[in-house]
């Protein structure tokens, strides 16, 4: 009971401390949050696949990309069509891809997935750069028309060139994504995902269908990376090939992941805050994002592979030893 | 002979020098992979980093042969520092974060490339002795393309008696059979793989410095060409150098001739190909299931 009710509590002070954010910090690190929350949620939806389905891709930039290009297609070519829709379309169309997909990756594990992902993300971001009559090209898409957030005629609240208002909107759709994928891990279904990474054949002799069901963990894994890929586009009001479908994006969930720690739940969010602490105290120095990456990667892989929640766990197992030794 | 086939013929060996080019480069892939079981992702990094080299050398020396000789070797003892320093100590981590760790090796180099030799393309001449184009049978071929071709199959010959003929050769096979056996057998692993990833990094090094002169030298090299060596290796089924082999020349093809005729779609072809393949036989033409 006493445990439930510091729980309600603390999630109350992160509730407030959320809705405060806009009134105690600046423009600056409004945005910077809203960026942390794309990401957040975008390395949630690939550890989906590495932490919990043991599937290590490094493409999945594709479904980010894809989801933020259909929305801003979908803005800027259907005359009058509201947000959700938008949304809607972009994440349609990284669902669709990923149904493609699916019968390939499926059959491939460990390192072909990777590498398999790695080629169709490049061919991704070499089609973006090719079919300039509808991608635009290296410009992207810029400065398409957002509409205004509203649901069924209830209210409705400008979001162009409004920040504050951004960063709510982008609270509330991100914060019910990452909600539902918690969910999600604590299904049946979510548990027979851990199955396959641990033990392939023995989920298989037990009568589950182990391609099908990694083609749902793939499919719902590709839904979330382009809720965010969407929100992305929006938020910056420009979708780009170098901005969203470069292979950089797909490793800024790889090493956001890494340093959170590969298999905890709530690790990517961690890592996606660690990661941009740090990206935004080195950019100061030095333009070298891939040099920030990769020696991120590096040092992470090499003496903390379990990353940050496998840190904390150390800690809280050594502050429970030594508790328990005090009390005899 | 006609212009249709002149042009037919011209782009099979455009396709075929290309070919070669990725082969060298997936087979050095092909045998770490096969020793180590890593598929080392920095690999196209250390083919770049072999370009750049041989800019460097053609800087101070102006000779193409003198680059051809030191690049790939220079590029050998950095990729056999790489593996001593990090991958050396991974292997117990298992294989994906030996795949994490060689990513993030490949973004350092391609930061450092970024920083000592600037983000534009370095162009590099094609040596005197092979500019211009030699005719046979009434038809004109490029020199330098059927000088890669010959420089690939002179390295590939030499490779198959080392790795057939040689005592090197037999360890080697030997150990990606059975890595575990050898060892017990008093032969020193560990040296014989920091040899192996040696020559194998000498051989995405030779590629690079083959392959500068027809591309120039820029940051996305890895990207580029190497992308395309990976989806050989894995076309072709990961560790095997036959099926490398075969998949390499198609996808030289494939390249040449899409150019040609479907220019967009180029880049489309090769994946489409994989993603074919990979229907079929999960584990490449050629691949043996794990």
């Amino acid at each position: 009971m006493k445990d439930k009710i510091t729980k309600i509590s603390l999630w109350l002070m992160v509730a407030m401390f959320l809705l405060a954010y806009p009134k105690l910090f600046g423009m600056y690190y409004v945005n910077l949050f809203v960026t942390f929350m794309v990401f957040a949620v975008f390395s949630l939806s690939f550890n989906m696949l590495l932490g919990f389905t043991g599937l290590l891709s490094f493409g999945h930039a594709i479904f980010f990309g894809i989801s933020g290009y259909g929305t801003a297609l979908a803005l800027r070519h259907i005359e009058g069509i509201p947000l959700f829709p938008a949304i809607g379309l972009g994440v349609l169309a990284a669902v669709i891809l990923a149904v493609v997909l699916c019968p390939v990756v499926v059959r491939v594990t460990g390192t072909a997935f990777a590498m398999v992902h790695l080629a169709f993300g490049q061919l991704m971001y070499v089609l973006a750069l090719k079919l300039r009559n509808i991608t635009g090209g290296e410009d992207g898409i810029g400065n398409f028309p957002i509409p205004n957030v509203s649901l069924f005629g209830l209210f409705s609240f400008p979001l162009k060139n409004n920040p504050v208002n951004f960063y709510y909107f982008a609270l509330v759709i991100l914060g019910i994504c990452t909600w539902l994928m918690w969910f999600f891990t604590k299904t049946p279904f979510g548990q027979i995902q851990v199955g396959i990474r641990d033990n392939t054949k023995r989920i298989d002799y037990l009568g589950f269908k182990v391609p099908e069901s990694k083609s749902v963990i793939y499919v719902t894994s590709a839904f979330f990376a382009g809720v965010a890929g969407s929100i992305y586009g929006l938020f910056h009001n420009l979708v780009s090939a170098d901005g969203s479908l470069n292979v950089l994006v797909s490793f800024t969930a790889i090493t956001a992941t890494l340093i959170g720690g590969i298999g905890s739940f709530f690790g990517p969010i961690w890592g996606t805050a660690i990661f941009q602490i740090l990206e935004e105290l080195t950019i100061r120095f030095t333009e070298q994002v891939e040099l920030v990456t990769g020696i991120i990667m590096i040092i992470v892989i090499m003496y903390a592979p379990r990353g940050f929640t496998g840190f904390l766990a150390t800690l809280k197992l050594k502050w429970q030893l030594s508790r328990a030794k005090r009390r005899g | 002979m006609d212009a249709t086939t002149a042009m037919y013929v011209s782009q099979a060996i455009h396709g075929i020098a290309y070919g070669m080019i990725l082969f060298l480069i997936a087979s050095g892939l092909n045998i770490i992979f096969g020793m180590m079981g890593v598929l080392n992702l920095a690999h196209a990094s250390f083919f770049m980093l072999s370009g750049y080299f041989c800019y460097q050398v053609l800087k101070l020396t102006g000779n193409f042969w003198l680059a051809l000789l030191i690049a790939p070797l220079v590029t050998a003892i950095f990729g056999i520092v790489v593996e001593r320093v990090f991958l050396r100590r991974m292997h117990a981590f298992g294989h994906l974060g030996e795949l994490m760790l060689t990513v993030g090796i490949s973004l350092v180099i391609l930061a450092g490339v970024k920083f000592f030799w600037g983000t534009e393309s370095l162009p590099i001449p094609v040596p005197e002795a092979l500019q211009g184009l030699i005719k046979i049978f009434g038809l004109e071929y490029p020199i330098y393309r059927l000088f890669v071709i010959g420089l690939s199959l002179v390295v590939l010959l030499l490779m198959v008696l080392v790795l057939y003929k040689t005592r090197l050769g037999m360890i080697v096979r030997a150990a990606v059979s059975d890595r575990d056996m050898v060892n017990a057998l008093g032969i020193n692993i560990p040296l014989v793989f920091m040899v192996v990833f040696g020559i194998g990094c000498w051989l995405a090094g030779i590629a690079g410095v083959a392959i500068a002169p027809i591309l120039t030298v820029f940051p996305g090299l890895a990207d580029q060409v190497g992308m395309d060596a990976f989806i050989v290796v894995v076309t072709g089924g990961i560790g095997s150098l036959g099926g490398a082999f075969i998949v390499a020349i198609i996808f030289g093809f494939l390249s040449s001739f899409g150019i040609q005729f479907v220019s967009q779609l180029a880049p489309v072809l090769m994946v489409g190909f994989m993603a074919l393949v990979l229907i079929i036989r999960p584990h490449g033409l050629f691949g043996v299931e794990e």
